[in-house]
């Protein structure tokens, strides 16, 4: 809502409030203001000046030479207006001042002469300064003000605020509104208008004027009928109040209604009486189809649903939204039927929303208006018209209604209101407090009273409502800060986000970028994970675009986006982790929601390396043993790699804990990275979170050091290609050799030599007594035991 | 006495002397003892010929085996001597230092993570325990519960995600409170972080996904002054000691008492700027006391139990803190984004 501070003056005394410190003082009692601006300000360099003398010009007849005091020196100006008489004071535009001309051109006041005369500045009319009055000669000001005092300080112009109301306060959006909270802020009175005595020439009004057939959402409705006014343009005082706050002038009647609205927040319509069809208003739910143009122009077509005002024949106005093409005002009327009626709030609400119809009417009916205005807004508007549109009030009101509602009262007690502000608030200060908001206090001793709201405040229904006001009004910064209350939160265990946390911490230690993207991909991302088809998809009903119309099934398809984009921005070294929430519709698979872990690596190992380790590349090993690390950091041993398919990948392990597949590893599907601008391969792993932080480490117990050395033993063989290092490893684990501590993989290469499809294989044995040291015959005779069972068992050629 | 081993051993380690003589680095020492006592040195290789020495040349040619190893190990001790005394004083070596070192990468955190995990560790120092909930939500948690309007325009499908079933993607974390409390007696204090959803069109400052991190504190006699006090211990801890803050009235439908809570700028502490709109203020938090309509939803008596709540963004204090112009570069993953936090 816009608000004008000249405007806003009207009510309340502003004195002393810069529109600065009203600003803050409105958005402090939750009256925010979003933005101000100043307008019609005079400008900066105009100051207060006396002329002493007055001379005529040697070369021109029209033009006087002044001597004028500013406050500190005596000028010399030349002037050419009537009035520039010894002893006046008036507005002199100093050397520097700039105007502003109406086309937005800057004109600049400088030293000159005029007519070989110098001239040391410019005195000013009303006019050249932008303000009303007399345009003939040098605006005459008071003789008592005193020689350089700043114009800005005599004509301060107008600020615009632009207000954001919050939903529960309709009672704010206007200038009287405003005013009237703010006098209980700033401690002064709130003036309302004063409105004229109406009398109407008839004292009746004709019979059947006004029915409303739908009461429950048209609760009152009042008309007036004048008769024989003059449709002509709004007086200046009119059109600037409107323009003030964005408004355009159309007409003395229409502006009227506008000017009530934004004077007193009741919406009113002005019907042409004589367009009425019968000359009468019946309040009605449209027929279903009903067709009807609004005064916009737009063309509507009815349900029954939707409330109208209609004559005797169709709907006039769609009721509090918006009126009709053909029944306004316009220059050619001469009788008129004003409207001021309360709708059903949510009744508008929806209408409007429906028919994408909103206006300044429906925004304050869908918020809710104040009964007794409906009143006082039509005894406004209807002064204001006989006063600048002539006519004659030919009806007194015509009020249907179905009786004026009393709100309930809301028990006050006045601890329960200090323990919930926190703040040390006496019985008379809360008294007080209420009875300036205009809040009834009744059956009061010195625990609690009851209060009873005033129609126009909707918002007040309990005992906490009672509490924001009183906090507001006594101030929410004199509210103390008492110190911060602080008890034991609850278990560890109980927290979530520690599992979380820790996971990420650990993929970061490892040297990991974490990665976050949109929860909401397009279908074709969310089955790059070929674990899914359509039917598992979370599905949005109302998507934003395609390109965001399902819940991301997997981490796979944005994170492969991700590795895309930044190699085609030649980021080409990438080691990328996301730990997020995916979705899932299939019961039978997963959870609706789970994480999952998405690793990514490609590119150089060491691009900040030099030599050769720069150009090594990241392998399937490097991504397995990141993942051996997290199962190592949660003390989980019981995990094995075995070789899987899966159609995100090219080749692929899964990775098996305690029996259970907990995600796969592999070389993306070609497929997906052959339009990447790199040959390098992206290596992926897709984890369930879930189970990986949820794991629980076998428990910790020191193992004691041995003080015994140990001793090894290196056996290598020539094996085929097809033996896999798990089988050797299973094989001499089964052996359960006597005193083997540890068996490591120390070499393994391939090589002509070898022969094709062999590989050769070399392993490193630890045995170690812990109670004694071992000798070598302790240890030979198992070691060479082994050799030989693995020389049968497995078809290898020991070397 | 003397045969073709011993001469070869005695050659050998007079050879070895003068190479230990010359030797500059522990290198070439090291060099040199694998030369002659290595695995395959010449020592080794010799005493294996000892069984081609006729039997009574075998005792002279053992002393001489423990002869040369004793001369050999002399000689080695003074070139690790030499070297080590010369390193000693000159402080000179022979490597280039300035070349880069083989770095231990470290990994970066995503600055919404960090935003989160700051919150989280502020607000669990005060107490408060993390909670969770789901992200699809129905309308019960997310609108009614929290005693938003039936025609409230949140509710709206144009401003909310709605699936076929007639559920949603939840707007606010503030549904984790409702689950928190139906399934908890008071007192309750928790924060909940997380990943909501509004139907936004994604621009410099709208994303249809983001983060919030939300609070509740329920228990006896808890004041707008406790929420005021919470709040401006978490404002120092985030944003430093100088940081202010006040509460201006405000309306949320679940709080009663509602404030919005700002923060003294950051950027220009107070003065105004661009970011603060020359305010001085940045509007940080939305706030309030919990309204009883959402107590009694959860079957807590209002009379007895009272409580504030909070709620904040985080992308928001993202980009502040970093000073993020575009909340999409949050979303685009860039390594060279990633790498700066
Ligand atoms: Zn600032």
């Amino acid at each position: 809502m816009n608000l004008s501070y000249n405007w806003l003056a009207e009510y309340i005394d502003l004195s002393g409030y810069t529109p600065g410190e009203l600003a803050e003082k409105l958005t402090m009692a939750g009256i925010e203001v979003e933005a101000m601006e100043e307008s019609a300000l005079v400008p900066e360099g105009v100051v207060v000046a006396k002329i002493l003398e007055r001379a005529p010009h040697p070369d021109a007849d029209k033009l006087s030479v002044c001597k004028v005091f500013d406050g500190k020196d005596n000028l010399q100006i030349v002037c050419g207006a009537p009035n520039c008489d010894a002893g006046k004071t008036v507005p002199l535009a100093t050397i520097g001042t700039v105007f502003i001309n109406a086309d937005g051109s800057e004109f600049k006041i400088k030293k000159g002469k005029l007519r070989g005369v110098e001239s040391m500045g410019m005195l000013c009319s009303s006019d050249e300064l932008g303000l009303d009055g007399d345009h003939s000669g040098l605006l005459e000001l008071d003789d008592k003000l005193e020689a350089g005092t700043p114009l800005r300080q005599i004509f301060a112009g107008d600020v615009a605020y632009e207000l954001e109301i919050t939903p529960n306060r309709p009672d704010w959006l206007s200038h009287w509104g405003v005013a009237r909270d703010l006098a209980c802020l700033i401690k002064r009175e709130a003036k309302m208008p004063k409105i004229g005595k109406l009398i109407a020439a008839p004292a009746s009004a004709p019979a059947g004027l006004v029915s409303v057939e739908a009461p429950e959402l048209c609760p009152r409705y009042t008309a007036r009928v004048i008769r024989n006014v003059k449709v002509q343009d709004s007086p200046e005082w009119l059109k600037e109040r409107l323009l003030s706050i964005g408004l355009r002038p159309i007409n003395n009647i229409v502006d009227i209604t506008n000017f009530v609205l934004h004077e007193l927040g009741h919406p009113l319509h002005a019907f042409d009486l004589d367009k009425l069809a019968g000359q009468k208003i019946i309040v009605r739910s449209a027929a279903e189809g009903e067709k009807f143009v609004a005064l916009d122009g737009s063309e509507l077509k009815l349900a029954g649903r939707h409330l109208v005002i209609a004559d005797a024949e169709k709907a006039v106005a769609l009721a509090g939204v918006m009126g009709g093409l053909d029944s306004g005002v316009t220059e050619g009327t001469v009788n008129i039927l004003l409207e001021s009626a309360t709708f059903q709030p949510s009744g508008i609400r929806s209408t409007s929303r429906e028919l994408n119809m909103r206006s300044d009417s429906s925004y304050r009916f869908e918020r809710g208006t104040d009964w007794d205005m409906v009143e006082t807004a039509s005894d406004r508007a209807t002064d204001l018209i006989l006063q600048l549109a002539g006519g004659e009030l030919v009806t007194p009101l015509v009020d249907v209604n179905t009786g004026r509602p009393r709100f309930e009262k809301v028990i006050c007690r006045f601890d329960r209101i200090r323990s919930l502000i926190g703040a040390d608030i006496d019985n008379e200060e809360i008294l007080r407090i209420l009875s300036s908001l205009r809040l009834e206090v009744s059956e009061l001793d010195d625990r609690q009273c009851y209060v009873t709201p005033p129609l126009f405040r909707l918002d007040i229904e309990r005992e906490a409502d009672l509490a924001e006001e009183i906090a507001r009004i006594h101030g929410l910064d004199a509210i103390p800060v008492p110190p911060v209350k602080s008890v034991l939160g609850g278990m560890r265990k109980d927290d979530s986000y520690y599992k979380n946390q820790e996971l990420r911490d650990q993929l970061i230690a490892l040297g990991f970028y974490e990665c976050t993207h949109y929860s909401m991909v397009s279908e074709e991302s969310a089955l790059k994970d070929t674990a899914f088809n359509g039917d598992d998809l979370v599905r949005i009903g109302n998507p934003l675009s395609l390109e965001l119309a399902c819940m991301r099934p997997s981490l796979t398809g944005e994170m492969l986006a991700t590795v895309e984009r930044n190699i085609s921005r030649q980021n080409t070294d990438l080691k990328l982790f996301e730990l997020g929430r995916v979705f899932c519709a299939n019961k039978d698979m997963y959870p609706e929601e789970r994480h999952e872990l998405c690793v990514v690596l490609s590119g150089r190992k060491h691009p900040e390396r030099f030599s050769a380790e720069r150009g090594e590349l990241y392998d399937f090993y490097d991504l397995k043993g990141v993942i051996e690390s997290l199962f190592e950091q949660r003390r989980v041993q019981s995990f094995s790699f075995r070789k899987s398919k899966d159609g995100k990948f090219d080749y692929c392990a899964e990775i098996v804990v305690n029996g259970r597949v907990c995600g796969h590893a592999g070389l993306v599907n070609k497929a997906y990275t052959k339009g990447f601008k790199t040959k390098n391969p992206v290596f992926m792993a897709v984890i369930q979170a879930d189970m990986l932080m949820n794991m629980k480490a076998p428990k910790t117990l020191l193992q004691q050091l041995s003080q015994f050395p140990s001793t090894t033993r290196d056996v290598a063989f020539v094996a085929p290609d097809t033996l896999l290092h798990s089988e050797v490893m299973d094989f001499i684990v089964k052996a359960k050799l006597k005193f083997l501590e540890k068996v490591e993989l120390f070499d393994i290469f391939r090589d002509d030599s070898l022969g094709s499809g062999k590989k050769s294989m070399a392993y490193t044995l630890t045995f170690r007594n812990p109670e004694r040291t071992l000798t070598d015959k302790e240890v030979n005779s198992s070691f060479d035991k082994l050799r030989e069972n693995l020389a049968k068992n497995l078809g290898v050629e020991l070397r | 006495m003397s045969n073709a081993i011993i001469e070869q051993l005695n050659s050998a380690v007079a050879a070895a002397e003068e190479k230990l003589k010359a030797a500059t680095s522990e290198n070439d020492i090291e060099n040199v003892r694998i030369e002659m006592n290595g695995r395959k040195g010449i020592i080794p290789a010799l005493s294996k010929e000892m069984k081609n020495v006729p039997p009574e040349q075998r005792k002279d040619t053992g002393i001489a085996f423990n002869d040369a190893k004793n001369k050999l190990q002399e000689f080695l001790d003074a070139a690790v001597d030499r070297i080590a005394g010369s390193s000693d004083s000159s402080g000179e070596c022979d490597i280039d230092l300035t070349l880069p070192g083989r770095k231990w990468q470290s990994g970066r955190k995503h600055p919404i993570s960090t935003v989160m995990d700051d919150c989280v560790s502020i607000f669990r120092r005060m107490g408060f325990i993390v909670v969770d909930g789901p992200e699809i939500e129905d309308v019960y948690h997310n609108f009614d519960a929290l005693n938003t309007p039936a025609d409230h325009p949140s509710r709206d499908p144009g401003d909310t995600f709605y699936f076929g079933d007639g559920r949603l993607l939840r707007t606010q974390t503030s549904p984790v409170q409702i689950r928190t409390m139906e399934n908890n007696d008071p007192p309750i204090r928790i924060v909940a972080p997380g990943r909501t959803f509004r139907r936004d069109t994604p621009d410099a400052t709208h994303s249809m996904n983001f983060h919030q991190i939300e609070g509740l504190y329920i228990d006896r006699n808890v004041s707008l002054g406790d929420l005021k006090s919470a709040l401006l211990y978490f404002a120092h801890e985030m944003f430093g000691p100088k940081v202010g803050i006040r509460m201006r009235p405000h309306f949320f439908p679940f709080t009663e008492p509602s404030v919005e809570v700002d923060f003294s700028c950051i950027m220009c502490e107070g003065k105004g700027c661009r970011i603060c709109k020359n305010s001085g203020w940045l509007e940080i938090a939305g706030a309030g006391m919990v309204d009883p309509n959402v107590l009694k939803n959860v079957g807590y008596d209002p009379d007895e139990w009272s409580g504030y709540a909070w709620g904040m963004g985080i992308e928001r204090i993202a980009m502040l803190r970093y000073r993020i112009n575009d909340i999409r570069f949050l979303y685009e993953n860039d390594v060279r984004f990633l790498e700066q936090f």
